[in-house]
């Protein structure tokens, strides 16, 4: 563990500084943990960001009125957890009614109120601040103080999921620090470098490309936290970052991503796997328009039975298994394991080469010139796969997919393009074939009908699939009161859009989740694995040297 | 000698002007949004409108063009689209870490580069030499990033010698504080000024055993030989001055090795330096950070050889009278 | 590796090492030629230049495998060196020793190609500068200074993106379009030095036109830098090609170029080494061939030695 060198260094350090040092922490409430990150976050102020750490770090830093569960159910309110807000009431079938927990303190002493959430309210929803979560919050029409401690919600319409709603997107912001700050410029305000918070921990300092540490408030009012410290260290490459957890540079990381850094990490003995239900899936979408011109149909994708011929071609199980190893499934429809509507006895079309190649052949593609690529009246049946080069996975599952579809006569070419021009060609609908993948919040529904039904025409429907049974049936599983009346609901739109093949649904990850062995307590949920940071612990007799520098 | 100075230094403005010309254009004809929205999750379009509405994307790039000159007149940056902040705090931040890197790294380059040039050309054609002129070959020849990620591998992971990633251990040493952190930074810093170094080093020494190879040939060499001058002193002499304009020749020229060679190696190493920065920058098409950074990296390479030409003209007085070269 | 393909690699093997020999039989009898191969490593260069021109001439014979084919993406899936791979698979069940056979081609020919591109035009400008001097000097030389001052990483980073779809022919053409200012300083510099000979102000005299002063009496003469140039300008386009593949932008899968093979490789560098080693020291090896062989040029051309 500690190498020649590094044992030198250490004594030396130690020697040099044992005057200054009066012998570190000891006790239940240290312990340092170092992340190994690789996405650096753009902005610490909640509205403004949905990248991924900063998601990660604001959970320690602000909190929400209530969060989800274990369960990540998101239907009425029982399994919801209060965080800010000690108890609430339905007044009346469009009213909720918030009290604030009066132990409830903003870092810099002063109490949170209702007016902290009005304010919050109207900042997420305010067009000049440009929040992505602004269409989240569409149908609550107001927020107000009724007096400090009372939060008062009034929505447009009943709903299912009106609490997730009401809790779930925003994080309740310092009225009195950010009143002043002009909104139009909260993107670059001073204070997203900077935060202050009322959550379990405290900022402490960001340093540019390298760190940003956290330190626990030993004063919390739901608990202190069990680790004292948290340091985020960023890392371009993930395998850099893999390395940094097998060498003991850093105490872990929250996804491993592919089998070979699992196996990577499970030979490094001091550290343990924890697996938990991914949040995401990906697919190969087909452009049921014409390349740059959205009136008229896609000379190859824009026959149905064409699509179902390269969909049944692909060997989705096969790819997986090559890819993910067992650390994934293939998703039964456009959902990732999180959801609960995750539903494996949905129908599927199968794999069988014999039946694609019939039914190409069927729809007149044949191979005329014998050159191995069918064609019909002309055109060959060829097509380019638009990928970004910043997903390993994805470059991967274009260059195995291009061997499957050269096996029934179809000539692909990738198109490895930035993230940037693949977020534009498919914005414009320049393009044939995209591997897309989405990131998706803990509810379908907003997830599903933003990307597969005509509502999202212009926005994240770029595949322009749209099918007016589909799109009722997932209206009326969202509409659904329970799980158990939406569930049948939910398969027959699986099967409905599993026939249609818009898409060929590839892989919903598992995240395998490696953390060092003396921490316990250890509790993720699955759809942000660092909301229960605070729970963890180091017990006082499993310290390391880094968990005992006093800061 | 005056006027020439004037000529060049104004040339050398205009230089850096028609580069960041040119490379505005570039990225304004380039495809590609700026990303608005992260990782794979979706931004609704009204969203996405008013975000490109707010960052004055909306304009024609003419536009665009005048109000950055009017900006820059000022002393401005602008703000960085992707990471929400004045662009000139994100450069400030970062331009000190690659020129450790680089001043490191050039250290490295010349120490090793001139010594083992000197050295070989003693002992020219003999085994030290030629085996010398296959390691410095072979060097001279691989991708830099390539070699970087060999040497992370080999000295990095298997053997545990050097750090991984990174400028400094963030737990024990965020702020150089002690005797240990100043050991700690040379720690992190020396595989990636290694990988740098070695690999300038090789092509240094290179062309110092050829120029000095040269010079032994040369008539004054041999009129001093002639003279009865002893030999020692006449190759030590000639060839360590000569030693001296190449350095400066070669010293021009590392500007632009560097620059290039701290875009791969700032990545593989994990260095928050100013190569990774306008690197993220490009593929994220952050407009305002990639024209900064090139602003500087050319007017560090134009000031680069500005400042090489000036020396020459300084210690070789050959070269004054021809003027541009 | 089947049989036949061992018995064609040592062919190709011989092939270089006799390519060597002839080479040096006939050029002995130039002065310049025996001053070639007395430098140490030209030989050698001169070898494992032919011998990775003909593995990419005859790639299909020195290979079993398909470049392309995925052997088994399950149980085939990043092995290490073995009797039938004899450099191992890569990611997707590869063969690596067919990609690095195969990717010669392409890699030598985006190298040979760009250099080209590279070269012309650099010997073109520095013509034209060094022979007409006063303002077309002044101007293209500055024109020479601004391309000298972008960082040139940067500029195929933008240039690049200008592309939608990245063909061969799109990446040669950017990356000599980016390579040509020091060639061309170089050129200027012989041509300057040239055009003040005797021959010159004859065939001037003689009525002859710029064009052809150039070309059939200037360039000539000028030659020996230029053809140094091109030997080095290969390697450094080779290199230059493999950043570009590391960046995430180069040649379009699933066509093998060594560079994209190393950004292919570099997520498993720490479980499967092989995959990022082998195309990296094909690089180096050709490099090292190209760089010693322009050494050896420098040394056979230069006129200033016959003075010795």
């Amino acid at each position: 563990m500690l190498s020649p060198r590094r044992l030198v260094l250490v004594l030396a350090a130690l020697g040099v500084s044992a005057c200054q040092r009066s012998g570190g922490c000891s006790g239940a409430y240290c312990g340092t943990l170092v992340l190994a990150a690789v996405g650096e976050p753009d902005i610490l102020l909640p509205p403004s960001t949905q990248q991924v750490t900063s998601r990660d770090i604001e959970e320690q830093l602000f909190l929400k009125l209530a969060d989800i569960g274990l369960t990540t159910n998101t239907v009425g309110d029982e399994d919801f957890q209060p965080l800010l807000a000690e108890r609430w009431e339905w007044d009346g079938p469009l009213t909720l009614v918030f009290h604030i927990d009066p132990r409830a303190r903003w870092q810099d002493g002063q109490p949170v109120t209702a007016s902290d959430v009005a304010f919050t309210f109207d900042a997420y929803t305010d067009s000049a601040v440009a929040s992505p979560y602004r269409t989240a919050l569409r149908r609550i029409a107001s927020v107000k103080a009724r007096d400090p401690q009372t939060a008062v919600f009034r929505f447009r319409e009943r709903y299912p999921e009106m609490f997730y709603d009401a809790v779930y997107h925003m994080r309740i912001l310092p009225a009195h620090l950010l009143r002043g700050v002009p909104r139009d410029s909260w993107k670059t305000a001073p204070f997203g470098r900077q935060p202050v918070g009322n959550g379990p921990y405290r900022f402490v300092a960001w340093k540019a490309g390298q760190t940003i540490e956290l330190v626990a408030d030993s004063t919390f009012f739901l608990g202190r936290p069990g680790i004292r410290r948290v340091i985020w260290r960023f890392t371009p490459d993930l395998q850099v970052a893999v390395t940094q957890v097998v060498a003991d540079q850093a105490d872990g990381r929250e996804a491993l991503y592919t089998p070979e850094n699992i196996a990577r990490v499970r030979a490094a003995p001091q550290v343990t796997l924890y697996p938990y239900r991914g949040n995401v899936y990906g697919y190969l979408g087909f452009n049921l328009a014409a390349n740059g011109d959205t009136t008229q149909p896609h000379p190859i994708f824009g026959e149905r039975d064409v699509r179902r011929a390269l969909t049944i071609a692909v060997d989705r199980a096969r790819l997986l298994k090559s890819v993910f190893g067992d650390f994934a499934k293939v998703p039964p429809g456009p959902t990732s394991q999180l959801w609960w509507i995750w539903d494996p006895e949905a129908r599927q079309l199968p794999y069988d080469t014999a039946q694609a190649k019939r039914i190409l052949s069927a729809r007149g593609w044949r191979d005329s010139d014998g050159d191995g690529i069918r064609d019909r009246a002309g055109q060959p049946l060829a097509f380019h796969i638009l990928v970004p080069s910043t997903s390993q996975t994805r470059k991967q599952y274009a260059q195995l997919l291009q061997e499957q579809f050269r096996v029934v006569g179809a000539q692909v070419e990738i198109d490895l393009v930035e993230q940037s021009v693949q977020a534009e060609r498919t914005a414009a609908g320049k393009f044939d074939a995209t591997l897309q993948a989405w990131n998706n919040d803990p509810s379908p529904s907003s997830g599903i009908a933003q990307v597969w039904s005509r509502a999202g025409f212009g926005g994240s429907n770029f595949l322009r699939y749209d099918n007016p049974v589909f799109d009722t049936l997932v209206s009326r599983a969202t509409r659904a009161a329970t799980p158990k009346q939406a569930r049948p609901l939910w398969r027959a739109a699986f099967e409905t859009i599993n026939a249609d093949a818009p898409a060929v649904f590839l892989f919903a990850p598992d995240n395998v989740a490696v953390f060092h062995s003396r921490i316990v307590d250890v509790r993720i949920r699955p759809d942000s694995w660092a909301a229960l940071l605070r729970t963890w612990r180091i017990p006082s007799d499993r310290l390391i040297d880094r968990d005992r520098v006093e800061r | 000698m005056t006027a020439w100075l004037v000529r060049r230094v104004a040339a050398s403005i205009a230089i850096i002007f028609a580069v960041v010309t040119l490379t505005f254009f570039l990225m304004a004809v380039a495809p590609g949004e700026p990303l608005l929205g992260p990782d794979e999750r979706q931004v609704p379009p009204e969203v996405r409108a008013e975000l490109i509405r707010q960052w004055g994307l909306d304009q024609p790039a003419p536009v665009r063009y005048v109000k950055y000159l009017r900006q820059l007149a000022r002393g401005n940056f602008g703000l960085s689209f992707s990471l929400h902040r004045p662009v000139a705090d994100a450069l400030a931040e970062a331009i000190p870490n690659t020129l450790l890197l680089a001043g490191a790294a050039l250290l490295i380059d010349f120490l090793v580069g001139l010594g083992l040039g000197v050295y070989q050309a003693w002992r020219v054609h003999r085994l030290p030499d030629v085996v010398l002129s296959n390691v410095t070959l072979f060097l001279y020849s691989v991708p830099t990033f390539w070699l970087g990620l060999i040497l992370l591998l080999v000295f990095g992971e298997w053997l545990g010698w050097f750090p991984v990633a990174g400028m400094s251990d963030p737990i024990l040493c965020p702020t150089v504080s002690s005797f240990y952190c100043v050991m700690d930074r040379l720690w992190h810093l020396a595989l990636p000024a290694a990988t740098l170094g070695f690999v300038g080093a090789a092509g240094t020494a290179r062309f110092q055993r050829a120029a000095m190879l040269e010079i032994s040939a040369q008539d004054y060499i041999r009129t001093a030989r002639a003279k009865g001058a002893s030999e020692q002193r006449v190759v030590l002499r000639h060839q360590l001055r000569n030693a001296l304009l190449s350095f400066i020749t070669l010293f021009g020229l590392a500007f632009p090795f560097l620059l290039t060679g701290s875009v791969l190696i700032e990545t593989t190493f994990a260095w928050p330096g100013m190569g990774r920065l306008a690197t993220d920058a490009i593929l994220r098409r952050d407009v305002p950070l990639v024209n900064a950074a090139v602003l500087l990296a050319s007017t560090l390479v134009v000031m680069g050889s500005l400042l090489a030409d000036v020396l020459l003209a300084a210690v070789d007085p050959r070269l004054r009278v021809r003027g541009t070269a | 590796m089947t049989l036949h393909a061992w018995f064609a690699l040592l062919v190709a093997l011989a092939l270089a090492g006799w390519t060597v020999g002839t080479l040096r039989r006939r050029t002995a009898r130039y002065e310049p030629g025996r001053r070639f191969f007395r430098h140490p490593t030209a030989a050698w260069g001169i070898g494992v230049l032919a011998f990775f021109v003909i593995v990419a001439v005859a790639a299909p014979l020195v290979t079993s495998y398909s470049p392309i084919v995925h052997n088994d993406i399950i149980n085939l899936k990043n092995q290490p060196p073995s009797w039938s791979f004899i450099l191992g698979t890569d990611v997707y069940s590869r063969d690596l020793w067919s990609r690095v056979a195969f990717g010669a081609r392409i890699s030598l020919k985006v190298g040979g190609l760009g250099m080209l591109v590279a070269v012309t035009l650099g010997t073109l400008v520095g013509a034209v500068a060094g022979y007409y001097r006063r303002w077309v000097d002044a101007v293209l030389m500055r024109g020479v200074d601004v391309g000298l001052a972008l960082p040139r990483i940067f500029v195929l980073l933008i240039a690049i993106a200008l592309f939608d779809r990245l063909g061969e022919t799109v990446l040669i053409l950017v990356i000599g379009l980016t390579s040509w200012f020091g060639t061309s300083r170089l050129v200027r510099a012989e041509v300057l030095s040239v055009r003040e000979r005797d021959f010159v102000a004859a065939a001037r005299a003689m009525g002859a036109g710029p064009g052809r002063v150039i070309f059939r009496h200037v360039l000539p003469n000028a030659a020996a830098p230029i053809i140094v140039a091109a030997a080095l300008g290969i390697g450094n386009v080779l290199l230059l090609e493999a950043s570009l593949s590391f960046l995430g932008i180069g040649v379009a899968p699933p066509k093998p170029s060594w560079g994209s093979m190393i950004a292919d490789g570099v997520p498993y560098l720490a479980t499967a080494p092989w995959t990022t080693l082998f195309p990296g020291l094909a690089i180096a090896l050709v490099v090292m061939a190209l760089n010693a062989v322009g050494d050896a040029l420098r040394e056979a051309l230069d006129p200033r030695q016959e003075a010795m």
